[in-house]
């Protein structure tokens, strides 16, 4: 079972500074922080506790599917209705489906980052998050569904007209290629591949330990998933160097991916948006909403999932502060986009300002900048909010709200920009002088019908359907990740105060 | 990562001390030889002063030259010091406790180094006054709020003031040290400069939540600073490759870069000129070789932001710079090769040289990759700035190249001498490692049995 | 707040006009300067009464002193107000003073307002957090009192007023706890 620690120092305790002291009995007694900040659960016990935990479930995890469930099937039958009722022939209709995709992308593909960048810095307070954040790479197959569609309604590059003259927009392929589909869903399914990656190479040793206590589908997986697997070391360092080289290769992939996709799906469908801070911008955003997700998956499952013993406030504490990081982050990439924009005064700039900003979605945008930024921000300075666990949750709720609300704005206006005729997107902003049509005043705001909020929905259903999926196969805790966190974190005491110790094998 | 030993305090105020209380012989030699480099220096900027920017290179096409690409090399150095101080000290990453001090030096003085390029640039150094502060009540003229070239004095005397009162504050605890180690009259300067400092637990708390509490306030300064200072550049749209929106953050990333090479090349020189092998540690060197691979890394991505959406638009004009900075022409100087070579010796090289451990840890192939690191972070600056201006715009019928002339040469060659000058006579009045934060460290090492394995670890307060 | 800060400070710059003894134990290692912080509060004398004297920061709570509550957070916030409405004021101003129109930009242009503004508050608030550390520390401290040397050796120093009548009591304490040296101001 779990230690948990006393509230205040005072006398009387052992004498023996810089002392060994069993793993797992000790508690925590200086007084900054309650009894449930740092949990180092028992090492013996955590396997089969989770296991049972896992094959339990809960009635939150019950909750999840149902309701991820409904609105999976309502975004189905949202977008089979819009493909009947519009098809594919106008890509304006689509705008709020490639929102929808990108919002479950952007999830999917920056959670399980964070798993390898919290590795990569050692941290001890990662282990109970690492799994949660992996998991999420179950979620991103279906990516490679939902971008088909995507790419079906993403305009051509180069068009000819009726008088033999090709007309080009504006691309990172640099009209280099007439569709770049094939390139766009090949570096999509090497994303998916490589975070399944992760996934399975951090998961083997878990399913190894636990195949004989798991019964039916779950035993035969884990049995083809981790037949190999004995725990050599051998086989822990090829582990261990895997999982860091693959994470080095995801994190160069998603970027690249956000990448292409922001700037092919976004700034390309916006005439005359040259923006080269909109993929950092995003990459950014993204790995906001990503540690949201994680952090509020952790927060209800601590809360409601049964998982408090494995689980201090700790992670919650040192996590929030790099949420903290990611909102100033945000904001302030936002900002550099707006102050050169404001400041250079050229019209296609002031354009793109009152359309994505001021004028046609001016209450979408801060609204967007309100739960992004507004309310988050407050909270996560609050040391007390961060130090009881509750605050990076609660500004996770929030920032997940705005990301929503950051895809509607940046791709379904994206999408909603320009007219799907040869005037529309098929001129260079340096045409501005002689195509005068590029300055005239922004479209309006584009809203979604029926089908879009459905779609919309569902986007928000489906990741919680796979994740609850993804939590029946696999437990919610990196076993092994946190068996060696037992192994090297002990309370401990010094002089006359109890202190945590951290040792760092390397 | 805690390779080194526990040291008793006595040992640590004499080995950190060394540099106040024994002046080594080489000391005053190379003083002087510096001072004599910035002296000429200033008299140069003397001549420049009374003859005009006449005898620079700059030209009507060109007017920002040299100096300028030199003000933004410094103000990136600056931003080692809270990259590194601040950052560590909120992740509390045990190995920063000997580079704090030394980078956050660095950045006062690079600060200080960079402020005087804008200045001497004017060609009218005492205008500068009423351009950017709001003084001249008698004539009611007030500075100009809508240009960048008033948000960077705002920025940069901010951060000046941040970090000197953050270098201040975390020097009270070693004047002490000093004062009771000290006789005569310097006794009696770091008996006033330690205002009295005693080391009971209240005056500890509030110099860690000071620490923490000021790197958090710090940080957002020192971002701000190199996006205002990129800003000067972004918010034009008369040169082309110049307005693009990400320059902040990639200037940002860019100064860290730089800045943090500087600061690792300054640890291996003070741990070779004082014999401090046993506080500036293989250990500490290699953590920040391999933090230095991310922000690389990162810097790079931005580059290739910058580069691809230059050319993105497909304008002429933009095209024309790009191709002045990419292809081999027929103008006079090769901007194409210095960019290969420029990528080549800020990213290419230096990475690899970081990846294997074992040359993370050796000391000669750490400072070759950090200088290759700060000659290519000039270069950037300078590819970034000149051939913008070089290029012929739109409605403008002149072209004209930029070559640098001597004083330009002399006055930048000499900010290094100035910068070095200034730190070896800090070091020779203050401590450059943290006494205390060295002692603390010390206090906090334990370790535990794992196995037949003993592995060092930290007592840590949360 | 601040005023307490300044009152605080004077106080400790002026000469202690109280009848107290001071009695300062040297001690070598930390463990017996907290036994002997033990036998002074088993003695009867308030932990306000003592302090311990170090080179360096322990952890809090460590050596068994007592907690040491104190108002700093709330500086950066009145230096940040401060700072924002100079900020403010100086922005508006000079351009309503000087309407010069630069760049089609508004006379009081928002963003670039907003800029000089964030600098202003940034520095407002590390300067009045500087402020406060210093009034908070109890500095500047113009009167040592009884010190040791040693202590910025690594030595620990355990500094104690006591009524006349206890001072024996602590010296005796403080030898048994294994101070190397017992100094008074007597």
């Amino acid at each position: 079972m779990a230690s948990e620690a006393h509230a205040q120092p005072g006398p009387g305790h052992d004498h023996d500074a810089h002392g060994v002291a069993s793993p797992g009995h000790d508690s925590h007694e200086h007084g900054h922080f309650g009894p449930e900040m740092w949990v180092i659960p028992e090492r013996s016990e955590l396997v089969s506790g989770v296991v049972q935990r896992q094959q339990e479930g809960s009635s939150l995890l019950r909750w999840v599917f149902i309701v991820g469930g409904i609105l999976t099937i309502l975004g189905i039958v949202g977008f089979v209705l819009k493909l009947v009722t519009v098809g594919f022939s106008d890509h304006n209709d689509w705008g709020f489906y490639v929102a929808a995709f990108a919002f479950v992308f952007t999830l999917s593909a920056s959670a399980p980052l964070a798993a390898c960048a919290f590795r990569f810095t050692k941290s001890h307070w990662r282990r109970p998050l690492t799994r949660i954040a992996e998991v999420f790479s179950v979620v991103s197959i279906v990516n490679i569904l939902l971008f088909i569609p995507a790419l079906i309604a993403l305009p051509e590059i180069g068009v000819m007209t009726e008088s033999g003259e090709e007309m080009v927009r504006r691309s990172i392929w640099f009209q280099e290629l007439s569709n770049p589909s094939g390139w766009l869903m090949a570096s999509m399914i090497g994303l998916v591949f490589c975070s399944l990656s992760i996934l399975w190479l951090s998961a083997m040793p878990d399913m190894a330990q636990s195949r004989s206590m798991m019964t039916g589908f779950r035993a035969s997986l884990y049995a083809r998933l981790a037949g190999g697997w004995y725990g050599t070391k051998r086989q822990w360092q090829i582990q261990k160097g895997g999982l860091a080289i693959l994470g080095g290769l995801y994190f160069m992939l998603v970027v690249f991916v956000q990448f292409l996709i922001v700037s092919d799906f976004a700034m390309a469908m916006i005439p005359g948006w040259k923006d080269s801070i909109l993929p950092p911008f995003y990459t950014v955003i993204s790995f906001q909403g990503g540690l949201a997700a994680i952090l509020l998956t952790a927060y209800a499952l601590r809360r409601w999932g049964g998982y408090r013993e494995y689980m201090g406030q700790a992670p919650f504490w040192a996590a929030s502060k790099v949420l903290l990081g990611l909102t100033l982050l945000h904001t302030y990439h936002l900002f550099a986009f707006f102050i050169t924009y404001w400041y250079g005064r050229l019209e296609v700039e002031q354009a793109i300002l009152n359309y994505l900003m001021f004028k046609s979605y001016i209450g979408i945008f801060w609204a967007q900048l309100f739960f992004t930024f507004f309310i988050p921000f407050p909270i996560l300075v609050s040391n007390h909010a961060r130090r009881e666990g509750w605050g990076a949750p609660l500004a996770a709720v929030f920032i997940l709200i705005g990301l929503m609300l950051f895809h509607i704005r940046i791709f379904a206006a994206a999408f909603a920009a320009a007219p799907a005729d040869l005037h529309g997107l098929y001129y260079l902003p340096s045409d501005a002088f002689s195509f005068p049509a590029l300055l005239l005043p922004p479209p309006g705001a584009t809203f979604p019908d029926l089908w879009d909020i459905f779609m919309l929905l569902g986007g928000v259903g489906i990741v919680l359907f796979l994740l609850r999926v993804a939590l029946m196969v696999l437990p919610p805790l990196c076993l092994w990740e946190m068996k060696e966190g037992s192994m090297y974190q002990r309370v401990d005491t010094l002089i006359r105060g109890r202190y945590l110790v951290l040792a760092k094998p390397e | 990562m805690q390779e080194g030993k526990v040291l008793p305090a006595a040992q640590v105020n004499r080995d950190l001390l060394r540099s106040i209380l024994e002046t080594p012989r080489w000391f005053w030699p190379v003083v002087s030889l510096l001072g004599m480099i910035v002296l000429a220096a200033a008299v140069t900027i003397g001549i420049m002063v009374d003859r005009g920017l006449g005898i620079t290179g700059l030209n009507y096409k060109v007017v920002w030259g040299f100096f300028i690409t030199n003000f933004v090399f410094w103000i990136g150095i600056s931003h080692a010091g809270v990259m590194l101080s601040a950052i560590l000290r909120l992740a509390k990453a045990e190995w920063r406790r000997p580079a704090t001090r030394a980078a956050e030096v660095l950045t006062i003085f690079s600060l200080m180094t960079a402020m005087i390029m804008p200045i001497i640039h004017t060609g009218r150094p005492w205008r500068i006054l009423y351009w950017a502060f709001p003084y001249d009540f008698a004539r009611g003229v007030w500075p100009n709020i809508r240009t960048p070239l008033v948000w960077d004095p705002s920025a940069i005397l901010t951060y000046l003031t941040s970090s000197t009162l953050f270098v201040l504050i975390a020097l009270v605890p070693d004047f002490a040290v000093l004062r009771d180690r000290t006789t005569g009259w310097p006794k009696i300067v770091y008996t006033m400069l330690a205002m009295g400092w005693e080391g009971n637990p209240r005056q500890w708390k509030l110099q860690i939540i000071a620490g923490v509490l000021l790197s958090a306030l710090i940080l957002p300064v020192f971002v701000s600073v190199h996006s205002i200072v990129s800003w000067d550049f972004g918010m034009a749209v008369a040169i082309k490759s110049w307005h693009s929106t990400v320059f902040a953050p990639y200037f940002v990333v860019g100064a860290v870069h730089s800045g943090v090479s500087a600061v690792v090349f300054a640890m291996i020189l003070l741990r070779w000129a004082y014999g401090w092998q046993d506080y500036i540690r293989h250990e500490h060197i290699d953590a920040l070789g391999r933090l230095l691979i991310v922000v690389a890394t990162g810097w790079f991505y931005f580059l290739v932001m910058e580069i691809i959406f230059g050319i993105y638009g497909l304008e002429g004009d933009e095209l024309a710079v790009r191709a002045l900075q990419f292809l081999p022409g027929d103008h006079g100087v090769a901007y194409n090769v210095w960019m290969i070579v420029f990528v080549g010796i800020t990213y290419f090289l230096p990475v690899i040289l970081w990846l294997p451990k074992a040359w993370r840890r050796n000391l000669w192939i750490m400072s070759v990759a950090c200088i290759s690191v700060n000659v290519g972070m000039w270069l950037e600056r300078y590819l970034l700035f000149v051939p913008g201006q070089a290029n012929k715009q739109f409605q403008t019928f002149t072209w004209n190249d930029y070559l640098p002339q001597w004083p330009e040469a002399l006055i930048v060659g000499a900010t290094f001498a100035f910068v070095s000058m200034l730190m070896l006579l800090f070091s020779r009045v203050f401590p450059l490692v943290p006494l205390y934060d060295i002692k603390e460290g010390d206090i906090l090492k334990t370790e535990m049995q794992i196995g037949r394995r003993t592995v060092p670890a930290t007592f840590r307060e949360d | 707040m601040a005023m307490q800060g300044i009152m605080g400070m004077l106080r400790n710059a002026m000469p202690a006009a109280s009848a107290k003894h001071t009695v300062l134990g040297v001690f070598s290692d930390a463990e017996s300067a907290a036994t002997a912080g033990d036998e002074l509060k088993s003695a009867g004398i308030p932990d306000t009464d003592y302090d311990f004297l170090t080179d360096s920061p322990y952890p809090e709570g460590s050596l068994g002193e007592r907690d040491e509550p104190h108002r700093l957070y709330l500086y950066p916030f009145i230096g940040a107000l401060l700072g924002l409405s100079s900020g403010i004021m100086i922005t508006a101003m000079t351009q309503v003073a000087y309407p010069l129109v630069t760049g089609g930009k508004p006379v009081l242009s928002l963003p670039p307002m907003a800029i000089v503004c964030y600098e202003g508050t940034m520095l407002g608030a590390i300067l009045f957090t500087v402020i406060g550390i210093v009034f908070e520390s109890r500095l500047p401290k113009f009167d040592l009192g009884l010190y040791d040397n040693r202590i910025t050796q690594g030595f620990l120093g355990l500094r104690v007023k006591a009524e006349p009548e206890q001072s024996r009591e602590v010296v005796q304490i403080m030898n048994a706890a294994g101070a190397v040296d017992v100094k008074t101001d007597q």
